[in-house]
């Protein structure tokens, strides 16, 4: 009954709303007709102003940096939620195998993938490094960046097994890449103040247009913010990882290691 | 010729999103997402946006999956395990 | 043509909500959600795209060609990683809400009262 008064509700606000949304619809300039004039005016003015040549990654790090401060808090806070609570649940005692489910065979793994595994992690993180690296002179940057040295990293467990894995990957090493990151950011926002300019001012010299290094404190925010990304990604998947490890006190009957 | 392509590419991007929506199975539901990741992408570079397409291939056709299926596996585990 | 992309952009977020709404299983609601999330995206980089305009990139074309708006790739740049991070959160208290009361189906748990 309740699902049917669910429906019910859900079919009589859909058309209560269709109206409104078609007004709406109806409003909206048509399509690839409308220039935005703040849009035009960073295309026309940061250039030069800037010394960079990708206009979003000045926009994100430099023009509206104490919006994607706001991001990154997101980020750190999403971040500490997720572990707190799984990790709060669980405990810290878990062994590095994971918890067999019944009826399920135990596949193992062929050389082949431990290989092309370990290629493409490589691949992977140095192309990571090299898109948060481009970032403001081509389609690129921290954020893009930083997610691809995570999936990397991720790669790295797909040939290595669960133990190996930990190893290489340790928690401690990411929890502080991704705080140094933030803190970074806070930083380029915090030190302008304190020198008596505005927040988030450019306070670095700004270099040669179309140049790798240019842009002033955009590079030092990119760099930070691809560190806490990938960091916070990694760290994510590590936790939800660590549910399906079995605890350290039990032992099954014939359980290997 | 521009046209055709982003009518196209919007269309199949309204498919994909019912696609994810009607797999009940979460199991299957991963897969729908990575085509909806994907389909995204595409959308997105025929809009002149590509940074926010390889924002969203990484994102959304591989961590989010991944994260579906890490999250159905901690699950299955905590229903072996009471 | 003109109104196709808002038409999308209503439609995917319908879709989600019907989806959040009717769904029987925690995770296939966190993956509906996501269809809402990628409505907006739709619609803020159609709001900015103007025909016959590049991308904001002005690497290979000299500053001055005509581009698209950079201010809403920024939006939603940023919004599409932190998106996903909030959907690893809420996964989290999926799983959470499964150690504590054995179902993940929404319609079968209950909000909690006293001396439940």
């Amino acid at each position: 009954m309740r699902t049917r008064f669910r429906a019910a509700a859900l079919t009589a606000s859909a058309a209560a709303l269709f109206p409104a949304a078609w007004a709406v619809i109806a409003a909206m300039p048509p399509f690839g007709e409308h220039v935005s004039p703040y849009g035009a005016a960073v295309n026309a003015v940061v250039p030069a102003a800037r010394h960079v040549s990708n206009m979003v990654a000045a926009v994100n790090f430099d023009l509206r940096g104490l919006d994607t401060l706001g991001e990154e808090s997101m980020l750190l806070c999403a971040v500490t939620g997720t572990v707190v609570l799984l990790r709060g649940a669980r405990g810290e005692g878990t062994s590095g195998s994971a918890v067999r489910l019944p009826g399920r065979a135990v596949a193992q793994r062929s050389d082949a993938t431990i290989l092309v595994c370990r290629f493409a992690a490589t691949l992977l993180f140095f192309f990571g490094v090299y898109v948060a690296l481009h970032g403001l002179v081509t389609p690129g940057g921290g954020f893009q960046g930083g997610v691809i040295i995570a999936s990397g990293l991720l790669l790295l467990y797909l040939g290595e097994g669960y133990a190996h894995w930990r190893s290489i990957v340790r928690g401690r090493i990411l929890s502080f890449l991704e705080g140094a990151g933030a803190l970074l950011f806070v930083l380029v926002g915090a030190i302008p103040l304190a020198l008596g300019k505005a927040a988030f001012r450019n306070i670095l010299p700004l270099g040669t247009f179309r140049d790798l290094y240019a842009g002033g404190t955009m590079v030092v925010v990119n760099a930070a913010v691809a560190c806490a990304v990938a960091g916070g990604f990694t760290l994510i998947l590590l936790e939800f990882m660590e549910e399906t490890r079995a605890p350290e006190t039990e032992r099954e009957p014939g359980e290997g290691g | 010729m521009m046209i055709w392509l982003t009518g196209i590419m919007l269309v199949i991007a309204a498919a994909a999103g019912l696609l994810v929506v009607l797999s009940r199975d979460p199991k299957r539901q991963i897969f729908a997402l990575c085509a909806n990741g994907l389909v995204l992408s595409l959308l997105f570079f025929a809009l002149q946006a590509p940074d926010v397409a390889l924002s969203e291939i990484v994102v959304g056709a591989v961590v989010v999956p991944l994260l579906f299926l890490v999250a159905l596996a901690a699950v299955a585990v905590a229903r072996v395990r009471e | 043509m003109s109104v196709l992309p808002w038409c999308v952009a209503a439609w995917l977020f319908a879709v989600g909500i019907y989806g959040i709404a009717t769904s029987r299983h925690y995770v296939h609601l966190v993956g509906c959600l996501s269809v809402c999330q990628s409505a907006t995206y739709v619609l803020l980089l159609a709001v900015g795209f103007h025909w016959h305009a590049g991308p904001p990139i002005f690497y290979d074309h000299p500053p001055g060609t005509p581009a698209v708006d950079p201010v809403v790739q920024a939006l939603v740049l940023t919004d599409i990683v932190i998106g996903a991070t909030v959907t690893a959160l809420l996964l989290a208290i999926v799983v959470q809400a499964h150690k504590l009361s054995g179902s993940v189906d929404p319609q079968r748990l209950r909000p909690l009262r006293p001396n439940a």
